[in-house]
């Protein structure tokens, strides 16, 4: 098996109700893997369970093996304490945080603290290589180094986002998850990372996950994509793939809601309802009660299968060829 | 975690019940403890600095008083002037506060001034200035301790009151042509109320302690028992070099767990009203 | 602009200090002036009444009595002390070393074990040793400091005799070496200096704690430990350091208290210091010491609140940068 990641079954409790529910997906060495859905359905959660970083209170359990090209032998980390977890960290895989504002210490230096990873990871290296190794760095980001010996109050938003970036790249991991890299910032910011990060990805070889409720984020930076719904993966396939045939509906459904240039000017109907409560998931699919589409066989659970080359879909009725016209405002079958 | 009701609080809380047993047995001695006191309290005896027997559950005084009804009606004292002195602070800091805050300009420099000095003064020496320099009375000592306590409240209202005064609901109101008495009636008052009543709480607190201590001083009214004037004279007339236990430790007692029951019944009205500061929310 | 700010701070310092002695001066004036204080003692003629008047410079105008006052007070001529006869200012400058001895050992051992003990609470929210910790800090914080005294001595010097009950040497000895005279003052500080810690600890306890709490859940603490750092490094080098900063301008709040307890404590212990001074005061109605007392009181308490906000400005970055 050559791929980077493999993640079987993942599944987190809290309290005995799953947040996520049997997420399985792959990564390629090098690969961009978009995670995409709305608030609350699971990405951020899944992410955190990659590096076993989960508050107290949430249980995971599955599988999760990273294959980084460096070493010899496979990392379990579904297997890993925590102490083992803390060489696996930072130095295979790192994390860029959803909201860039308070992610630094504010009383230390910028550079003291990407010098303090860096050392925290590899032994014998000498203080002017991890200066040159933080200078580099930070122009990799677009930064000019002499930001390195700043306070992070005396960065702007978007520069401290590139320093998130440039901390998460310090260890030279093999693997990068970019949580809502782009939120929160204004559109032209926007443009900037998402350019920095695939540049980052060709340079270096770098395996991302990308998380955003975006999808139009998702569309330029990423190779493939997966979109959860209620905490489990409802489609997932190679990113032109589904953008053009959607096998979901509710993938349909966030597609429809992004504007087209060009297109026309209404808006498309708001999708009725909301997420489900963890506590009391529907019975079967875990989105019929908000599908226009559902029948009595939704009640039933759809495993996520292959419906097209690559691309796979929970649904019953998948593959879809095309899309009925909605009827108004159904609101499903529910038990 | 969703506001409870404050009753609910108070009952289910180890702190609740302890604030509320605490506070209705202290209100029940103060109320009573001159007809339950099986001595009256300035009796004095031959039996000097006795140990505690059948017949003095506490023992005796140096000048063989019972100190078991000492302490009993030593409580009215605590809670006359704690009680007192904070409704004074509370009424002052508010007023202030209020003034403060909604009519800004000279009227907010001048008296937030005049509350910053009071905040940065020490209270104990203040109060032993303002105390020495009258006759010893209850009154005087609610008085001093009320006059002195205030800028805490104070500084807690103004701030209140200046985010409330920039509200929408005040704009209507003076739109729509109301007065400032009517506005501050209607609008301010209602919502700086919990905030100015879970401070005094803890004003009371600080009151009983402040009154302990300036009777400990000598400050207190002679012609009352207080907690503070039993440790007065307990240190004065060598209690502690006599190995006296029974006169020293019951007065500060009874202090603490007065002072913590109200505390407690303090800090569990600032988390009702106040989600922020629940640690298990 | 850090040297603007430290000018305001220094300016509303003096300002502060300036209304204390205006404060002072009507107080003892208008609310009674020593004359008729000393009129209560059953010996005074009217002549010799007429010659203290003189004497106090109160038969002048009120104006001009104000600005001796202040004229005085800046050269620390703050009167007679009716019991010692001595200047009042004398009677301050033997006290005051022994009081910054009782005050600065109490403080500095609180601030350091109450700090301690703030980030083990902190780091262990809700389990037991947190609830023993709160618990013994809220019994402090409760207890009349000088009660904590008396039992002290009931307990150390009485009950088991190892620490003395009062005074800050044996009185009568004749010491070999200053060493040998450190150490008998050192075994006379114990128990006032315990007391002192215990009336403080629970205050900079909950505090720290409180402080600590807010820390932990900064989005950057959770940076770091994704980071693969231990968490111990992470409370150690993070967590404490950005603690610390709400912890030195929240003491401030102490300072007042730091006083009453010196007053107190002192008064238990017979310790030469300012407090044992206001309390003979007290008994003696020996306003011009009372008066003095209250100014060297307040003037420290001023003082301390610069030193804080001086102390923060250099400790946090955010503040220089501004």
């Amino acid at each position: 098996m050559s791929n980077l990641l493999e993640v079987t079954n993942l599944r987190v409790e809290h309290r005995g109700k799953p947040i996520v529910d049997d997420v399985s997906f792959t990564l390629e060495k090098g690969e961009a893997l978009g995670l995409a859905g709305e608030s609350g359905c699971g990405k951020t959660t899944t992410a955190l369970s990659l590096m076993k970083m989960l508050p107290s209170g949430l249980k995971q359990s599955g599988g999760i093996v990273l294959r980084p090209p460096d070493l010899e032998e496979p990392i379990r980390i579904d297997r890993r304490t925590e102490a083992g977890m803390q060489v696996v960290r930072w130095r295979h895989i790192s994390l860029v945080f959803q909201g860039a504002m308070n992610s630094l210490d504010p009383v230390k230096y910028i550079d003291a603290q990407i010098a303090e990873v860096i050392r925290l990871h590899e032994d014998g290296v000498s203080g002017k290589q991890v200066h040159a190794r933080i200078d580099d760095l930070l122009t990799t980001v677009g930064l000019t180094p002499a930001l390195g010996h700043r306070y992070s109050h005396q960065l702007s938003g978007g520069q401290r986002q590139r320093v998130m970036i440039a901390l998460a790249l310090a260890c030279r991991p093999s693997l990068v998850i970019a949580d809502e890299p782009t939120t929160a910032l204004d559109v032209v910011m926007q443009a900037q990372v998402l350019q920095l990060l695939e540049w980052l990805r060709r340079e270096l070889g770098l395996a991302l996950i990308l998380i955003s409720h975006d999808l139009g984020v998702l569309a330029e930076t990423c190779d493939r994509i997966a979109v959860m719904y209620a905490g489990r993966i409802v489609e997932t396939g190679p990113v032109a793939g589904v953008f053009a045939s959607p096998q979901h509906p509710y993938t349909k459904r966030l597609l429809d809601s992004l504007p087209v240039i060009g297109g026309s000017r209404g808006l498309a109907p708001p999708i009725p309802g909301g997420p489900p409560d963890p506590g009391d998931p529907p019975d079967g699919c875990a989105f019929h009660p908000r599908c226009p589409y559902s029948t009595e066989r939704c009640l039933k659970d759809p495993a996520l299968r292959e419906v097209a080359p690559g691309q796979s879909a929970a649904c019953h009725f998948a593959p879809w060829s095309s899309w009925p016209e909605i009827k108004p405002v159904s609101v499903g079958v529910r038990t | 975690m969703t506001a409870k009701n404050p009753a609910r609080l108070l009952i289910d809380t180890w702190r609740g019940r302890f604030g509320l047993t605490i506070l209705a047995v202290a209100l029940f001695v103060a109320v009573f403890g001159t007809a339950i006191a099986p001595y009256p309290p300035e009796a004095s005896s031959l039996d000097v600095l006795q140990p505690p027997s059948f017949n003095h559950w506490l023992g005796t005084t140096e000048s063989g008083a019972d100190v078991f009804s000492q302490l009993l009606v030593g409580t009215r004292v605590s809670m006359l002037v704690g009680f007192a002195a904070a409704i004074i602070s509370a009424v002052l800091g508010s007023a202030v506060g209020i003034a403060s805050g909604y009519f800004g300009g000279w009227t907010d420099r001048i008296l937030d001034a005049l509350e910053n000095w009071f905040l940065v003064i020490p209270t104990l020496p203040l109060m032993i200035v303002l105390a020495r320099l009258l006759d010893p009375t209850l009154t005087v000592l609610i008085a001093v301790i009320g006059l002195t306590s205030w800028a805490g409240t104070g500084r807690i209202v103004r701030a209140q009151v200046l985010t409330l005064r920039e509200r929408a609901f005040v704009e209507r109101a003076r739109a729509l042509g109301a007065g400032d008495t009517y506005i501050i009636r209607t609008h301010i008052l209602p919502n700086t109320l919990p905030l100015i009543f879970a401070n005094t709480v803890l004003i009371i607190a600080v009151a009983i302690l402040s009154e302990a201590a300036l009777s400990f001083l000598g400050l207190g009214d002679p012609t009352r028992i207080s907690w503070g004037t039993m440790l007065e004279n307990a240190f004065n007339s060598g209690a502690p070099s006599a190995g006296a236990w029974w006169y020293v430790v019951p007065p500060g007692l009874a202090i603490t767990v007065l002072v913590l029951g109200v505390s407690l019944l303090g800090f569990l009205y600032e988390e009702y009203i106040n989600p922020r500061l629940r640690e298990d929310g | 602009m850090s040297g603007r700010w430290l000018a305001g701070k220094v300016a509303a310092a003096i300002l502060t200090l300036v209304f204390v002695v205006i404060f002072n001066f009507f107080l003892f004036r208008v609310m009674g002036d020593p004359t008729t204080q000393l009129a209560r003692l059953p010996r005074a003629t009217p002549e010799e009444i007429t010659k203290l008047q003189a004497q106090y410079g109160l038969d002048k105008p009120l104006v001009g009595q104000f600005t001796d006052n202040v004229a005085d007070t800046a050269k620390l001529d703050l009167g007679i002390s009716q019991r010692s006869r001595r200047p009042v200012w004398d009677e301050i400058k033997d006290a005051l070393p022994w009081t910054l001895l009782l005050v600065g050992t109490g403080t500095l051992i609180a601030t350091l074990l109450g700090s301690w003990m703030g980030v083990i609470a902190a780091t262990r929210r809700g389990q037991k040793s947190d609830d023993a910790l709160l618990g013994f800090s809220l019994f402090t914080y409760a207890s009349p400091e000088y009660w904590i005294g008396i039992i002290l001595i009931l307990v150390f010097a009485v009950w088991v005799p190892i620490f003395p009950s009062g005074l800050q040497m044996t009185p009568g000895v004749d010491f070999s070496s200053f060493l040998a005279e450190a150490a008998d003052v050192a075994k006379h500080l114990v128990l006032p200096a315990t007391a002192m810690t215990l009336m403080l600890l629970g205050q900079y306890f909950l505090i720290m704690r409180s402080s600590m709490v807010d820390v932990l859940t900064e989005d950057f603490i959770t940076v770091k430990r994704a980071t693969g750092m231990r968490w111990d490094r992470v409370v150690r080098r993070h967590a404490v350091p950005n603690a610390l900063l709400p912890l030195v301008t929240l003491s401030a709040i102490q300072f007042g208290a730091v006083v009453g307890g010196a007053i107190t404590i002192e008064t238990i212990f017979s310790w030469p210091g300012l407090g044992e001074l206001t309390f003979q005061a007290i008994n003696d109605k020996d306003y011009p010491v009372l008066q003095g007392t209250f100014l060297i009181f307040s003037f420290g308490v001023i003082l301390a609140n610069l030193a804080a906000d001086i102390l923060y400005f250099y400790l946090d970055p955010r503040v220089q940068t501004k």
